[in-house]
C-alpha cells in the first residue's frame, strides 16, 4: 500500500466525517427555501454538533452500558461503510475489499439495531414507540436493501460496487436496462424512507409522526450529538451511493492521485447538491403519508426492487 | 439508430407488468380503470409496433382494435357505471390491505414464473413468454381476491390483455378473427358488468354485498 493510498483512504473518510453536516445544513436551507422561509444557516449542523459536545450527558436509572456504546459502535459501522464504497474514487482503495455491497448492507443494519437496542434499553415510553415503529417499518426496508443489492449482483456479476460503477459508466445497454431503472426507482424509494424525508417522514419531533428521533429521546449531550452525526453521515453515504452507483455513474476520475480524488470530491458535491435540490422540490410537493399508510409505501419499493431482479432473470440486460 | 425489436418488447413488457401491480394494489375503481386502459394502450403500442416491423396490415387492425376498444370504449363505458358516485367508489376491503395485496401480486409474480419455466417455458421461442402468463395470472388473482363487480370485469379485462399479448407475441401469423372473437369476449364481460351495475343502483350501494359477487 502506498502513501498515496493512504492518504486517500483517510481522504474518503475525512470527505464523509466533515462533509456531511454541510451537506444536512445545506439541505435544510434549501427545504426552508422551498417553504419560503430564510432557514438556519448551512453551517449550523456544526453549532449544534459543538453545542451537544458541550453539554452534560444524563443516563436514565437502570440502563445498561449498550446505552452508552451504542452511538459509537453506530458511529464505527457508518464510518467502515464510508471506506468501502465509491465515493471519491471509481477504483477500489485498499480497505474497500473488507466488505462487499451486501456486507455494507448488513453494516448499515448493524447502526440500526444498536441504536435500537439502545432505545429499548433506555427504558423510556416514547423510546420504545419510536423502536416499535422503526422495527415494523424496517421488516420492509431491510429486505428491499437485500433485493436492491441483489439486483446489482445480477446486472454485474459481483456484488462490488465499484464494478457496478464501472460498468453502468461504460455501458449504456445495462444503465438503460428494466433492471437497472427498477432496482434506481426502489433504491431511490428506500432513500426517502431510510433519510426520513417526506412523503414518508417529516424530520422534526412531531409526536404522531416520529420515526428516528423518537429512538433517541433519552440521549443527551455527546451521545447525542454522536446520534446526529451518524444520521447525517448516513444521508451523505446514502446519497453518495445512489448518485455514485445507480444514478450519475460518470465523470469520477480514474487517476488514483490525490489531485484527481480532490476533483472527485467536488464532482461528487456537485452531484449531492443536485440530489438535494430534487428532494427538496419533492418534498414542497408531496404530502406526508399516514403512519401506517408507510408499509404500502415500503411494499412499493420491495416489490419494485423484486420486479427489478424479476425482469433481469427473464429478459436479462440487452 | 435502429431500434432493437427485442428492446422495445422488453420495455413494452416491463411496463404492463408495472401496471399489472399496480392495478393490484389501488382500491378505487376509476385509478384501476384508468390503469387498465393504460396497460391495453401500452399493449397497442406493442402490436402497432410489431405491425410496423411486420409490415403487416392485420397487426396494424388489431392494434388499432385495441387502442380503440380497450383504451378507450370499454374504460369509457366503465366509468359511466361510476359517474354519479366516481370519488367514493372503492374497495374497502382492499383499501385496508394495499400491502399484503403488493406483497401478494410479487409472490404471485415469482411463482407464476417458476411455474411457466418449468412447465410452459419450452412451447415458447423465448423468454419473454413468461410476462403474458404473468399477466394471466395477475388477472386471475385479481378476480379471485376483489369482490366489487367492476373490478372483477378489469380483471377478467387483463386476463384478456394477457392472451392478446401472448398472440401478439408468438402467434402474430395466425388470422385476424382470434383476436376478434377475444375482443367480443370483452364485449360481452362489459355487459355483464353493465348488468350488474344496473342491478347495485337498484338495491343499494357499492359496497353492498350479494349482487357485487360473481359467483360460480
Amino acid at each position: 500500500m502506498t502513501w498515496t493510498a493512504d492518504a486517500i483512504v483517510v481522504l474518503q473518510a475525512a470527505t464523509v466525517l466533515l462533509l456531511s453536516p454541510l451537506l444536512a445544513g445545506i439541505a435544510g436551507r434549501a427545504k426552508a427555501w422551498t417553504e419560503s422561509r430564510r432557514g438556519p444557516s448551512i453551517v449550523q449542523p456544526y453549532r449544534d454538533l459543538a453545542k451537544y459536545l458541550r453539554k452534560e450527558t444524563l443516563v436514565p436509572r437502570g440502563a445498561s452500558r449498550l446505552f452508552l456504546a451504542a452511538p459509537f459502535v453506530a458511529f464505527g459501522a457508518y464510518l467502515l461503510i464510508s471506506v468501502v464504497v465509491p465515493i471519491i474514487t471509481p477504483y477500489p482503495i485498499p480497505v474497500a475489499p473488507t466488505v462487499d455491497f451486501l456486507g455494507g448492507g448488513l453494516l448499515f443494519g448493524l447502526a440500526g439495531i444498536v441504536t435500537l437496542v439502545a432505545a429499548l434499553d433506555a427504558g423510556s415510553d416514547y423510546t420504545a414507540l419510536g423502536a416499535s415503529r422503526s422495527v415494523s417499518f424496517a421488516a420492509l426496508a431491510e429486505p428491499t436493501l437485500i433485493m436492491v443489492f441483489f439486483a446489482v449482483a445480477v446486472i454485474t456479476g459481483t456484488n462490488n460496487p465499484y464494478v457496478t460503477n464501472n460498468l453502468l459508466a461504460a455501458s449504456s445497454n445495462a444503465y438503460l436496462s428494466a433492471t437497472h431503472l427498477l432496482v434506481t426507482a426502489a433504491f431511490f424509494l428506500l432513500i426517502l424512507a431510510e433519510t426520513g424525508k417526506l412523503p414518508v417522514e417529516s424530520a422534526g419531533l412531531m409526536e404522531l409522526g416520529m420515526l428516528e428521533d423518537a429512538r433517541t429521546f433519552e440521549h443527551s449531550g455527546p451521545l447525542l450529538g454522536v446520534f446526529r452525526w451518524n444520521g447525517w453521515m448516513k444521508q451523505f453515504l446514502l446519497y453518495s451511493v445512489f448518485v455514485n452507483v445507480f444514478l450519475l455513474p460518470w465523470g469520477l476520475d480514474a487517476a488514483p492521485t490525490l489531485a484527481g480524488a480532490g476533483l472527485n470530491i467536488a464532482l461528487l458535491f456537485g452531484k449531492l447538491l443536485l440530489m438535494v435540490g430534487v428532494l427538496a422540490g419533492l418534498e414542497a410537493t408531496v404530502a406526508k403519508v399516514r403512519l401506517f399508510k408507510i408499509r404500502d409505501f415500503l411494499a412499493l419499493s420491495f416489490s419494485l426492487a423484486v420486479l427489478s431482479v424479476f425482469v433481469f432473470a427473464v429478459l436479462g440486460v440487452p | 439508430m435502429t431500434i432493437d425489436s427485442g428492446e422495445v418488447i422488453a420495455l413494452v413488457g416491463v411496463g404492463i407488468l408495472l401496471t399489472a401491480l399496480y392495478l393490484q394494489s389501488e382500491s378505487f375503481v376509476a385509478p384501476l380503470i384508468r390503469g387498465v386502459a393504460f396497460q391495453s394502450l401500452l399493449l397497442g403500442v406493442l402490436l402497432g409496433w410489431l405491425a410496423w416491423t411486420d409490415r403487416s396490415v392485420d397487426l396494424a387492425v388489431v392494434a388499432g382494435l385495441v387502442v380503440v376498444i380497450r383504451a378507450a370504449i370499454i374504460p369509457y363505458v366503465l366509468t359511466r357505471q361510476i359517474r354519479a358516485f366516481r370519488w367514493k367508489v372503492r374497495e374497502l376491503h382492499a383499501a385496508h390491505r394495499v400491502t399484503g395485496h403488493a406483497l401478494g401480486a410479487v409472490a404471485v409474480t415469482v411463482i407464476a414464473w417458476i411455474v411457466f419455466e418449468e412447465t410452459l417455458a419450452p412451447l415458447f421461442p423465448s423468454a419473454a413468454g413468461a410476462l403474458p402468463f404473468v399477466l394471466l395470472v395477475q388477472g386471475l388473482l385479481m378476480l379471485a381476491t376483489r369482490q366489487n363487480t367492476l373490478v372483477q370485469v378489469i380483471g377478467y379485462l387483463e386476463e384478456e390483455n394477457a392472451i392478446v399479448y401472448a398472440a401478439a407475441l408468438f402467434a402474430r401469423g395466425f388470422p385476424l378473427f382470434v383476436e376478434v372473437v377475444v375482443f367480443l369476449d370483452v364485449l360481452g364481460v362489459t355487459l355483464v358488468g353493465i348488468i350488474l351495475s344496473i342491478q347495485r343502483d337498484v338495491t343499494g350501494t357499492p359496497e353492498s354485498a350479494h349482487p357485487e359477487e360473481l359467483t360460480g
